[in-house]
Formats: structure tokens, sequence, C-alpha cells
């Protein structure tokens, strides 16, 4: 159900102080960048970090909308890889499926994330240990299958993540369009909102006639849907199904929640944190890149942030 | 044929010219992954990325995660400061091990407006499309110790041969062994190529020996910690006088499996034959023991051969599609056998007065990780 309170939402996203930081943050890199090197400030270039971000992106969306409701996905590095060996290997002996197995791709996600959320609230058991457990399983699974990349996609398969529709890239612009869709389900929709109340006290949500199961089993089914659409972004990107291609994501998608705003523990934030943190993330890295600093410098440098970040939300009373 | 023969010739003069005076070790012969390679190397014509110098180089490197790939980078910068006069900037990024992240990290160089684009896969088959997008954007590709899938995603691949050091490796271990025994393998790290290919090129050859029963292959992320903790489970398991032999595609991982016999109270010749070069602490532990050993450096010097070579292609000279850099066969005495003769014996190789961290077949000369400075472009 559309609701018409557009004013205050307005209103409220203006003044919330997490899109201030990392608002603030994107301007200390983009001013910074453009004093330090003449090709960092073009255009070209950002779109170069729009295309760049896509994967981190999507993964983001899906672990905003588990943090959202109270819980945590640590198994959308596992999700990923195992979408694109899956949608790899399938496709390299089947080249007429490559679009079915798309929508394959992502029922698969749905269908993991749904055990994820499943099982969570069957057992009781805190999300953290079971979205472990089925990291474990997956990964397991798929190291089993192949240790190595394998698989293949056809070549005008790689224009997802390389093509250019006036000079926008394809991906970076699905990116966007799935952060304003969900911040139009969250803010909008009644099933959305049900997330923020969810998360913020599900025993609450629960007297207000709030169905807290399908709401958490919808975001989890969501995070899995998000994970295996970067997945599909990776087996574009790569033109392979890599059995480590997600290892790294599962902790860097949690980091543009947190730089975004959102607070672990449910119940509040802003989507659009969540993008402007994925862009900062990515910035970050182009403009260390281009001052030709060490990997590990950027470690260092992004810790020392993402710690500066949170000290502010802690001092302004939000309990992380 | 004419062209294919010509070629032949140019690149065995480029290869004896260019770096058989460049590795100062023993063998100083053609590599022999070249010399005994069936098939014709083909030599590209690079006159089309001829340019004027100084250039500016983007070294995109997937990850400084061992020892090895530390003193790899430090063979790069020496390779740059060698060419100082003809490399006006040197733009490095780091992966670390991540091919998504590679991918941007080229993208990021690309922007920079580079010459060439030198690389160290972090996989072989996910760099593919980027590279072949930076080809066809008509900015030339050298890759260095891992290839990618297409001939068309580069120009030349610079490589010290997984394949040919492994079977080597394999046929001392299967000979010294006389064709039957129990041989545990230690390969790398799991789905890295250098050591899946190490791997298949070994098991090819234990499976020509059917008296060689391999009783276990644990994957040690080529870490001398995992090594030594993986062979000390080992032996618990099957004890240490039913282990013949350890095949070890490096000496990273290969020194804690000796580490692990000493812990066992295995010592001396008491300790099963054992391969696995690069690393000097393992030269040192075959050569204090005296245990049957076979080493063979995946020579890092493959860096500076790197460098080197894009600075060939960027002032159009032809370089080989595919250049191989020697490596040494090093044996402790009175261990050679009927396919396998020592390059240089160990007592000869081994650096006894250099620190056992010391990564072998840098080509640096005095080389020393703890303190090894070079100037650079910037």
């Amino acid at each position: 159900m559309m609701l018409s309170k557009s004013n205050n939402r307005v209103r409220r996203l203006k003044l919330d102080p997490s899109l201030i930081i990392v608002i603030l943050l994107l301007a200390i890199v983009i001013v910074c960048g453009f004093f330090l090197n003449e090709r960092f400030g073009t255009m070209r270039n950002f779109m170069n970090v729009l295309e760049q971000s896509s994967g981190l992106g999507f993964a983001s969306i899906g672990q905003a909308m588990v943090v959202i409701v109270g819980g945590i996905d640590l198994s959308i590095g596992a999700i990923i890889t195992a979408s694109t060996v899956f949608m790899a290997a399938v496709v390299d002996v089947h080249p007429g499926l490559m679009i079915p197995m798309i929508f394959g791709t992502l029922l698969f996600g749905v269908a993991i994330g749904f055990c994820n959320g499943y099982l969570t609230l069957k057992t009781g058991v805190h999300p953290l240990i079971v979205t472990l457990g089925t990291a474990s399983i997956l990964n397991g699974s798929v190291l089993i299958y192949t240790l190595q990349p394998t698989g293949g996609v056809p070549y005008w398969f790689e224009e997802f993540a390389y093509g250019r529709i006036w000079n926008v890239p394809i991906s970076g612009a699905v990116m966007i369009v799935c952060f304003a869709l969900v911040w139009l389900f969250l803010h909008y929709y009644q099933t959305g909102r049900a997330f923020y109340a969810v998360g913020g006290s599900p025993e609450a949500a629960h007297l207000c006639g709030i169905q807290s199961n399908r709401v958490i089993l919808l975001a989890y089914s969501a995070s899995g849907f998000f994970a295996a659409l970067a997945g599909i972004y990776f087996v574009s990107r790569t033109g392979v199904g890599d059995p480590r291609i997600g290892d790294p994501i599962t902790l860097s998608s949690i980091t543009p929640v947190i730089l975004g705003g959102l607070i672990l523990g449910g119940g509040k934030g802003n989507i659009f944190g969540v993008l402007l943190g994925v862009i900062f993330i990515s910035l970050l890295s182009n403009l260390l890149n281009y001052m030709n600093i060490s990997t590990f410098i950027q470690w260092v440098i992004q810790g020392v942030i993402i710690i500066i970040a949170v000290s502010v939300y802690v001092h302004k009373g939000k309990n992380l | 044929m004419i062209r294919k023969l010509f070629g032949t010739l140019l690149l065995g003069t480029f290869i004896a010219a260019t770096w058989t005076a460049a590795i100062a070790d023993s063998y100083v012969g053609l590599p022999r992954t070249f010399l005994w390679n069936p098939n014709f190397n083909e030599v590209i014509d690079t006159s089309s990325y001829a340019g004027d110098g100084p250039f500016k180089i983007g070294f995109s490197n997937a990850s400084q995660g061992d020892g090895w790939l530390g003193t790899f980078y430090h063979s790069v910068q020496y390779g740059v400061s060698q060419n100082l006069d003809k490399i006006g900037e040197f733009i490095v990024t780091d992966a670390n091990g991540d091919p998504t992240k590679q991918i941007s990290d080229i993208q990021d160089l690309l922007e920079q407006g580079i010459d060439l684009l030198l690389v160290n896969p972090a996989t072989a088959d996910a760099l593919d499309p980027i590279l072949g997008r930076t080809m066809r954007r008509g900015v030339p590709v050298v890759t260095v110790a891992r290839r990618v899938e297409s001939d068309s995603s580069f120009v030349s691949f610079v490589t010290a041969s997984d394949t040919a050091l492994a079977r080597m490796s394999a046929t001392w271990m299967a000979e010294i062994l006389n064709g039957k025994g129990r041989v545990v393998l230690l390969p790398g790290l799991a789905g890295a190529s250098p050591a899946e290919m190490r791997l298949e090129a070994a098991k090819e050859v234990f499976a020509q020996f059917p008296g060689i029963e391999i009783i276990d292959t644990q994957y040690t992320g080529w870490s001398p910690a995992n090594g030594r903790q993986i062979m000390a489970a080992i032996i618990q398991r099957e004890g240490a006088n039913n282990i013949d032999g350890v095949w070890s595609d490096s000496g990273l991982q290969g020194s804690g499996s000796v580490e692990a016999f000493i812990g066992a109270g295995v010592t001396g010749t008491d300790i099963p034959p054992h391969t696995g070069g690069d690393l000097n602490g393992m030269y040192q532990l075959a050569h204090e023991n005296g245990f049957p050993f076979a080493g063979i450096d995946y020579t890092p010097s493959i860096g500076a051969a790197a460098v080197q070579l894009s600075v060939d292609v960027l002032e159009g000279t032809p370089v080989p599609q595919r250049l191989d850099v020697n490596f040494q066969i090093v044996i402790s005495p009175g261990h050679e056998t009927r396919s396998i003769s020592a390059d240089v014996l160990l007592p000869e190789y081994v650096a006894v007065d250099r620190p056992g961290e010391l990564i072998m077949g840098s080509g640096i000369p005095n080389y020393d990780p703890t303190s090894f400075s070079v100037e650079l472009p910037n």
C-alpha cells in the first residue's frame, strides 16, 4: 500500500546524521582526488567506479535488508561463489540456457536465503551461527565440485559487467535501480515498513499484528536474491565460475552498511546511506590506487575510517 | 616455414642474449622448457606498440601473500631500477589474491593512461575478459607467473614453467625410491593455478610408477607453519617409518615438513627424501641433515625478466609469445637419479650464512629481503 508521507520522509532523509557522515566522507575523498590526480575527477573515472562498485552494491543491498530486521547474513559470499559456479558450469555445457539460468541462479539464491531465514526461525539459533553454517556447507560443496575456476559463459554476457549505454555502465545503472526499488519498498509499502518494526522490536511488531516470521523470511530470501545477482555480475565480469570469488565479499558487504548508518541490531537506517557507503568504499579504493599507495596501507586507511565513522555514531548516541 | 625458422632463431637469440647473462647460476644454457618444447614458439611483432620513452607502465600484482611473492615483487622493482632511463612512471596495484579487485585495479591503471600493462593474474581464467579488453584498447599486456586462457589477451607470457618443475621433482622422487614407496604430496594453495598445475603434473608422473602409493595429499598454502602442522599430523597417523618420501611443490611448506620429522625425533639421513626449492631454509635443512633432496626453484627472477620484456615491447622489439626463464636442479650429493641430474650440487648452492627466509633465484645481486631497496621512478 502506497503511503503519502513523502514530505516527512524527505525531512528525515535530510536530517539523518548517518547520511551526513557518509556524504562528508564522500566529499573529502572527491575533493582530495581532484587535488591529487588530474585524471581522478573525470566523468569517465566516476563511471568506472560505478561499474566496479556494482558487485559490492548488490551484496550490500541484501545485507542491509537483513540487518534492518535485526539479523546478519554471513553466507552472502558463499552464495555468490556457489551462484557463479552453478551458473558458469551449467551454461558451459548448455550455452542455450544462458537466459533461463539467470532466473535459475536468482531462484537458487532465494532458496538458500529462505533456508537461512527458516533455520533461524525454527531453531532459534542466532543468524550469525546459522548463516556461518550455511556458508560452510556451500563453500565445502563448491570446493568438492571444483578447486579451480570452471565453466564459462558466452562473450555477449560480458556486456552486463562491462557494457555502457550513453556511457553509463549497465551494471551500475541496474545497481542504482535496485537501491531505488528497495528504498521505495522499505518506505512506501506496508510490508517494507514492517522490516523496521521487526528490527526495532519483534515483540512489539508482533503485538501490532505484523507477521514477523514472514518479514524475516522475506529479508533473508531477498539477501539470497541479491547475493545471486552479485554472483551473476561476477560471472559476467570474469567469464567463469570461481570457487573463491565470494570469500572477501561477506565482510565487505557489512562495511557500507555500517558506514551508511544502518544499526547492527536492526530497526534503523536508510538504504541510500548504504549506496553512498558502497560508492565511498569504491571511490576510496580508486583514489588510493591513483595515489600508488600499497594495498596494505589501503586496509589500514579503510579500517581507520570505519572506526572513526562508528565512533561518531556511538558519540551521537546510536548504540551499535 | 622460413618465417617460423626465422622466428625461432630470433627467439633463441633473444633469450640467449637477454636472460642467460642475467641469471648467474650454474646452468647457463637455454631454458630446457624452450629447448624441449615440441612446438614452435611464435614471435610477436610489437612495432605497433613502439613509442618514445620514458614509458608509463602499470603493474597489477595478484598478491604479496607469501615469501616467494615478496621476492618476486622485489625482482620486478629491480627490473624497473635497471631501466630508469626508459621507464618514467611505474604504478603498482595489489589485489590481495582477489580477481575481482584485480579487474578494478586494471581499470584504474588504464584510466591513468598507462602505455603497457604488466600483470601477475590472480587466477588463470578470471582475468581473461578484462585483459582481452585491454589489448583491444591498444594497450599491450605482458603476463608473468600465470597466463590467461586466450592467446589474444596478451602479447607475451613470462614463466619458469610449473609443469616442468613438477615433472622433474616427481620423477626424481619416484626414481630415488626405486619406483616403490609410500609418498605424501604437499601442494601449495588449493585453487591457485601454479599449485594445481604442479600437482597434476606430479600425479601424472607418479601414475607411471605402480609401486608408488600416494598415502595423502594436503594443501599447505605455501606456508612453512602449515607444512609442519600437516606433516606432524600425518606422522602421528602413519608413523614416521611408514612414510618413504615427501613431494612438496616448494620448500616453503617442505621446510615445515622436515621440521615435523625432526620434531618427531627423526633426524639426519633418517628423514625420508624430500623435494622443494625456493626457500634457503629448505636447502639449509637438507644440507645439515644429509637426507636425499631435490630442489628446483620457481625463479622469482621472472619479475625482472618481465619488466625488461615490457620495455622491449614498448620499443618495438619482437618478443616471444612465451618467455621461459631458467631454473636450476639442485640435488644432494650422491642422489642423482637415472633421469634427473643435478645442475648444481646442494653444498655449492645452499647459502649457509644467509637467512633461512631468503628466497633463492631472485637474480638480484647480494639480495637481502629485509634491506632490499632500489631507486624507482616515482
